[in-house]
């Protein structure tokens, strides 16, 4: 036993949430007016005729100050002068939405793969050849994959992030220009490539690899 | 260790006997050995329950030293996996155990070894009944929805607190307690455990902790039986939410059961009414309820009782 029942504040004697509405307030008191009258037989013989007459004068008194909108106003200021009746421990955390899809596949890994891509980082900025390569005027596919095993990511590695064809890949590299997809997409496929390398000019690089095909 | 359910109700003729009987045949038809024990000293009628009509041993012998060990008075039942310790041919006065032979008897009951012991009280407040039915946290009290049955089962439930408060407290403390309440709140407010822990709690406060992490782990049940079609099918949970409101126990509402002619009908067969039965509502309410509480367990007393 927490507390006696003349110690609850008026929504804990009627068990309603302090934001509840005039329809609820009325079927609490309702509930409640059948558990403590003195014919229910729930309450029967549990108290004593003074302590029930007590508690339904306590019952009465609740409802009629919260049914009625500007004495409840006037209590909830009273027993919580902050605004909001908070009862304690029943703060619910919002949810918040989450991803269905995950569209890298990697949603468990996200954290190693973030440590992955900084390592890369380092590792770009500290070798001499990748800068050498970035910095040429004509980019080739021999270029693109000297850089990737720089780097010492495997070309599957690529595939699986980038969704690009093996075999497309692979005609990159080679520099098969002839079996390569048409411009438009070729374009987006370099990109994507160097930034699943983590190489920051991705952009200028392409358009350099572009214009060294000539088409 | 075995889980031990003592079933309790304060009125007789409530169901406790049917309930003890019918749960023990339903845990052993699942595989579990279960034990059922008479305790209803002095009215027993447990083997009737369970088709033992004659029981040739009885839980005198082992009171009166006949047979020294407990074990060896369990008697097998027609059912695979239940057995029983009868009070068949009680003495006469074995309603008034003795101190000490409860005690003995509680720890021998700890030390068998059954995966479920269902314990049939007798009814009203004797300090026996209490004690046996505070030997585990799993109580279930029963009782039916008339007035009668629910005064003495919140009767049952006070006075169960007040001798688990009780075991908080010497003799001495225990006076000066009462003489506190009756201070503070009247002659009358003694026999209400709640005006108690109104007490404990402002002059105890350490003991008042320890009280309330007690009750906070113990997982009464309540069951209501014969339930009439007329009756409030949620009166079983208004009870729950008084005690609750008003003691501060949890007391888990684990379901009505039918009211049944042909319980009545299997008694007087003297026959299992769930195999006699099977298909009545009554039926299927208990195995339901023992569906339900196989899940909740809270942990046994006994052993840290004394």
């Amino acid at each position: 036993m927490d507390q006696d029942f003349d110690q609850l504040n008026y929504y804990e004697m009627l068990d309603i949430k302090p934001d509840a509405s005039a329809l609820e307030i009325r079927s609490a008191y309702n509930t409640a007016l059948q558990i403590y009258q003195s014919d229910s037989m729930v309450s029967y013989s549990f108290f004593s005729r003074e302590e029930r007459n007590k508690i339904l004068a306590l019952l009465e008194k609740a409802y009629l100050t919260l049914i009625n909108e500007a004495q409840r106003a006037i209590y909830d200021n009273e027993i919580n002068p902050s605004g909001n009746v908070v009862i304690e421990g029943k703060s619910v955390t919002v949810k918040k939405p989450i991803n269905i899809f995950d569209i890298n596949r990697q949603g468990k890994n996200s954290l190693m793969r973030k440590n992955h891509n900084t390592e890369l980082k380092i590792k770009i900025s500290q070798s001499q050849l990748v800068g050498e390569i970035l910095s040429r005027q004509n980019i080739k596919g021999a270029d693109l994959r000297a850089i990737r095993e720089e780097l010492g990511v495997t070309i599957e590695t690529i595939h699986q992030e980038t969704k690009i064809r093996l075999d497309y890949l692979n005609f990159m590299e080679e520099d098969r220009t002839e079996k390569l997809p048409a411009a438009v997409f070729l374009k987006g496929f370099v990109k994507a490539y160097l930034k699943s390398l983590c190489i920051e000019q991705a952009d200028g690089v392409s358009a350099i690899y572009m214009n060294g095909l000539g088409r | 260790m075995a889980h031990i359910w003592p079933i309790g109700g304060g009125k007789g003729g409530s169901g406790k006997s049917f309930l003890a009987s019918s749960l023990g045949r339903l845990l052993a038809k699942s595989g579990e050995k279960t034990l059922l024990i008479d305790l209803d000293l002095g009215a027993a009628n447990l083997h009737t329950m369970v088709d033992v009509p004659y029981p040739d041993k009885c839980f005198s012998d082992f009171v009166s030293k006949k047979i020294p060990v407990l074990e060896d008075i369990v008697i097998g039942t027609p059912f695979p996996n239940l057995f029983l310790i009868s009070g068949a041919h009680d003495n006469l006065d074995i309603a008034n155990l003795p101190y000490e032979k409860k005690m003995k008897t509680l720890k021998s009951i700890a030390k068998l070894h059954y995966d479920y012991i269902v314990l049939d009280l007798g009814a009203g407040t004797a300090f026996n009944t209490l004690d046996f039915f505070l030997a585990s946290r799993n109580g279930i009290f029963i009782t039916t929805p008339e007035p009668t049955s629910i005064e003495n089962v919140y009767r049952l439930i006070r006075a169960i607190y007040m001798r688990r408060i009780r075991h908080y407290f010497s003799a001495a403390d225990f006076k000066v307690l009462e003489n506190r309440v009756k201070q503070n709140l009247g002659e009358d407010s003694f026999n209400k455990p709640e005006h108690i822990v109104a007490v404990i709690k402002k002059d105890f406060p350490e003991k008042y902790e320890s009280i309330k992490k007690d009750f906070n782990a113990f997982k009464f049940k309540l069951i209501l039986n014969q339930l009439r079609k007329q009756d409030n099918v949620a009166l079983g949970g208004q009870i729950c939410k008084i005690i609750k409101k008003h003691l501060g126990i949890n007391v888990d509402f684990v379901g009505n059961i039918a009211y049944d002619e042909h319980v009545h009908d299997a008694i007087c067969q003297r026959v299992c009414f769930l195999d006699r039965y099977p298909h009545t509502r009554a039926a299927n309410d208990l195995r339901e309820m023992n569906r339900k509480i196989g899940y909740s367990f809270g942990e046994q007393l006994m052993l840290n009782y004394l």
